[in-house]
């Protein structure tokens, strides 16, 4: 159990920069995950901090302890692998013992241990099965006891639950979350599936092109989006650009432009007084109205399409002298029901916010 | 002191290493003969070997007639493997199931025993031959073209068959049914479509045919007394300036490594690039075949193995019959020949067993720690690696052994006339069987398996020995098992560079043929066989694998 903090690492592949002096804090006992594309370095970061890349440049702690240039062996870390590595020649008894083996515990805690670690994942009857004998939730399990059974400073994920099924997948989390706060260790969980990060996550480290596009609690990134890129890959959003109408200085509310209409949204944190804004609005949030009468932060426009999913029916209008802007009307909505040609209002909360624009 | 661990230990450490070890032993041996060729007898550079060569009418008969074989070898193999394939691919067939045993067969079977079999059916004192005497039909003498075409087919075409069954059986069905539902009928769209897309695959198989039979020297020396060839005639020219200057024999040594490179480097930037990468589809479903047709199928297959086969049948048959001086006596069957072999000449059985053991277990564990550095180590120095280890394949068997007899004649390190230029020659010509066969291996397994092990706190050495050796198990057994099968039968290089008390089973089956006592010869064939196939089926009753089943 330690805090890792990451200190300006950088690394990069025959000129290709993957992780760009990032800097980062990992709280004792937090589950911290990195979220963002292929290629946005999360991976990268991830086996820096195993040690199975040397970073370029930049230190690594684990608490106070530099681990910079401690070979991975010694770092005492445990991992769980996307395709979870377990040793064919082995049975899920011996995988799970050869990280204290290799620690040199006697052979009686082993047995003990090896059997609490199997029990604690539920799969203390299948001992004795060889990896090729399981399916592919008992391999995650298994793979999850060997990282954890040895009890490591930090438990590292490198998108483990990806070659699971749906409904595994869901399963494995749960089980994941009750053994890693159970044995209150700092976890590190690489994904690209943004429900996954926001489900199990306390805190999530949003990547982008080698560096961190923002840090928050799930609720922070869904509500409060730094920038389109953020709102875009978490949830789904209306990314618009507006123009901003001139005011005070740090005015929480401010007023924009859209189809013709001014309208009240909130200022984000970024958001840097000029012309150009971009007004992020979740589907959800949106809500339609019919064309007449006018009323107060909506604009107009028509429906294109229309299509129904049970729990919502979801639209896409046409603004008039506007983009495209997609709005989900949830199933107890059922007085508003819409047409493709109707002729509607769009109405944009105040909340909607409104960050920096391209300049 | 840090730099040095991190970088280099263990990986950078061992690839430095084995670069070391295989450039003494395979590299600088041809920069000898290199060199050699291009020196007089005052040590000063002179092409007067190549110029000799070039006038000499013998040398460019003996060139134009390796040629020609090439030629006409490769044609045949393309003739029989090909079809083959297609049959075998295609079509179901009774009796089908016993091509399976193909692969196996032409490994196991040692040339030099095809060509003393053939030459006991058909040879002048052969069982055929004798047969046919009787009732008044007399057949073509089997020394010269005849034999050497017929032999060398026999032995080639699986190559083609092999490598033609490959593709054939990665040929992705729906392209075919593309062809058919755009409205090309069946034939068309096999002419325009499969035949297109299997070219690349005969043309690379026909290549590694052609230069297999340029480097050929056992069944070129059995066979062809009447027709000169370069390899024969490197040979002689080796055993001619023997204690002299070695300009001949290094100079054609050189010719016949240009000849077999032009051919590689055709194979490589020509042909290989336009093998087309196939989505991997399904291949379509083998159609069965009735009647007639399934007659014919089966016939012709049936009749090419009976002649792959038929060699092992004969030397045994061949092993245990009467003889008295060169004459067999077939019919009459008498154990004196085993006998004699075991008793008053056991040598050429002990050293082969000897020789070969080690070359075995150094290949192997060659292979082993080379395939690891170049699959799973991959940097420029384990690049040169892989095509130092590759190299041997290039050279034909007796170049190899003039190369390594030239080098480790003199200087610091004599080998010559001690049993280590043996087990070298059987070590260095089989290491890239072994490699390939433990690199294809250890391409499917995982990088993440030993970084599992890693971050579970053992060292990367030790993870080697934990984690990678466990997996390649399998692959281990049967690299062994190639080493020891393909070194057991080696002939063209150990003939070499063998003296005397270094004999093995093959140069004495070699010995015994060219002396005329072909039931002596029979019984270390049959020796050979032996000592052959036990360990292949010791080890699939024992380790129940699945041998050469990534060829």
């Amino acid at each position: 159990m330690a805090s890792i903090s990451i200190e300006g690492i950088k690394k990069a592949f025959a000129g290709n920069i993957v992780l760009d002096k990032l800097s980062l804090h990992i709280p004792d006992g937090a589950f911290y995950t990195l979220l963002g594309p292929s290629g946005c370095g999360k991976t990268a970061l991830l086996r820096c901090i195993a040690g199975f890349y040397a970073a370029d440049a930049g230190r690594l702690l684990f608490d106070a302890d530099d681990m910079t240039h401690v070979p991975t062996h010694h770092r005492d870390i445990g991992m769980v692998f996307q395709d979870y590595a377990l040793f064919p020649d082995k049975t899920a008894f011996d995988n799970v013992a050869y990280g204290l083996r290799a620690r040199g515990v006697t052979r009686a805690a082993i047995r003990q241990r090896v059997d609490a670690a199997l029990d604690s994942v539920g799969l203390l009857d299948l001992a004795a099965r060889y990896p090729a004998q399981m399916s592919g939730g008992q391999r995650q399990r298994v793979a999850l006891a060997r990282a954890l059974v040895i009890r490591p400073r930090v438990l590292l994920m490198d998108e483990p639950l990806s070659n699971l099924d749906a409904k595994m997948r869901m399963q494995m989390r749960d089980v994941i979350l009750d053994l890693v706060q159970e044995a209150r260790i700092t976890t590190v969980f690489v994904t690209h599936d943004q429900e996954e990060a926001l489900a199990m996550s306390d805190k999530v480290a949003i990547m982008d092109q080698g560096r961190i596009a923002q840090i928050g609690t799930p609720e922070e990134l869904y509500g409060t989006p730094a920038s389109a890129y953020v709102a875009d890959f978490i949830g789904s959003a209306n990314i618009i650009p507006v123009s901003l109408e001139p005011a005070a200085e740090a005015a929480a509310t401010r007023r924009y432009q859209l189809s013709g209409r001014v309208l009240d949204g909130t200022a984000g944190a970024a958001l840097v007084d000029g012309k150009n804004a971009i007004l992020i609005a979740r589907p959800e949030e949106l809500t339609l109205a019919a064309a007449m009468p006018r009323i107060a932060n909506a604009v107009p426009g028509a429906v294109l399409r229309r299509q129904y999913l049970g729990f919502k029916t979801a639209y896409r209008i046409q603004l008039d002298d506007g983009p495209e802007i997609h709005v989900d009307l949830g199933a107890g909505n059922r007085h508003a029901d819409f047409h493709p040609g109707d002729a509607v209002q769009v109405v944009l909360p105040p909340g909607s916010r409104l960050i920096r624009g391209p300049r | 002191m840090n730099f040095f661990q991190r970088k280099w230990w263990p990986w950078g450490v061992l690839t430095v290493l084995c670069l070391i070890i295989l450039s003494f032993f395979v590299l600088y041996p041809l920069v000898v003969l290199f060199n050699n060729s291009v020196r007089d007898e005052s040590g000063a550079l002179s092409f007067a070997g190549f110029a000799q060569l070039l006038h000499d009418s013998q040398f460019l008969l003996a060139l134009r007639n390796t040629l020609v074989l090439g030629v006409c070898v490769t044609l045949l193999s393309t003739a029989i493997g090909v079809p083959l394939a297609y049959m075998v691919a295609r079509y179901e067939f009774p009796l089908k199931n016993i091509v399976a045993v193909l692969p196996v067969v032409t490994i196991v079977i040692p040339e030099v025993i095809v060509g003393q079999s053939w030459l006991l059916l058909l040879g002048n004192n052969g069982l055929l031959t004798n047969l046919l005497g009787y009732v008044g039909i007399e057949l073509p003498s089997f020394y010269g073209w005849t034999g050497l075409i017929f032999s060398m087919t026999l032995v080639y075409y699986t190559y083609i068959y092999l490598g033609v069954l490959a593709a054939l059986q990665g040929f992705d069905g729906q392209l075919e049914e593309a062809g058919l539902s755009l409205g090309t009928s069946p034939l068309t769209t096999r002419l325009r479509v499969l035949l297109p897309l299997m070219l690349p695959a005969v043309a690379v198989n026909a290549l590694v045919v052609f230069s297999l039979v340029v480097g050929n020297f056992v069944l070129a020396t059995l066979l062809g007394s009447r027709v000169p060839l370069l390899s024969v005639m490197t040979y002689n020219a080796f055993v001619n300036e023997m204690g002299g200057s070695p300009l001949l024999q290094s100079a054609m040594s050189v010719i016949s490594i240009i000849i077999v490179g032009i051919v590689l480097f055709l194979q490589k930037r020509v042909v290989e690039r336009k093998l087309y990468a196939m989505t991997a589809g399904r291949a379509p479903r083998p159609t069965g075949v009735r009647s007639g047709a399934a007659l014919l199928f089966t016939g012709s297959v049936g009749l090419i193995m009976l002649f792959s086969l038929l060699p092992l049948l004969i030397v045994f048959v061949a092993a245990f019959t009467e003889t008295s001086g060169p004459v067999m006596r077939w019919g009459s069957w008498s154990l004196a020949s085993f006998t004699r072999i075991l008793h008053s000449a056991p040598g050429p059985v002990i050293n082969s067993l000897e020789f070969a053991s080690l070359a075995t277990l150094a290949g192997v564990v060659f292979a082993v720690l080379g395939s690891y550095l170049i699959i799973k180590k991959r940097n420029a120095l384990t690049h040169l690696l892989d095509y130092i280890v590759i190299l041997p394949l290039t050279i034909s068997g007796t170049v190899m052994g003039i190369a390594l007899v030239q080098t480790f004649n003199t200087g610091w390190l004599v080998l010559a006339g001690t049993s280590s230029i043996m087990v070298l020659c059987y070590a260095v010509r089989r290491l890239p069987f072994a490699v390939r066969n433990a690199a294809s291996t250890l391409f499917n397994i995982p990088d993440s398996l030993e970084e599992a092990s890693i971050s579970l706190g053992v060292s990367p050495l030790m993870s080697f020995f934990k984690v990678i050796l466990p997996a390649m198990k399998a692959s281990i057994i049967s690299a062994a098992i190639l080493m020891w099968v393909t070194t057991i039968s080696e002939l063209a290089a150990t003939i070499v560079v063998y003296t005397g008390g270094l004999e093995t089973m093959p140069i004495a089956i070699f010995r015994q043929v060219d002396g005329g006592r072909l039931g002596l010869a029979s019984a270390y064939g049959a020796a050979l066989i032996t000592a052959i196939l036990l360990p292949i089926i010791a080890s699939i009753k024992l380790f129940d694998i699945k041998l050469f089943s990534t060829r």
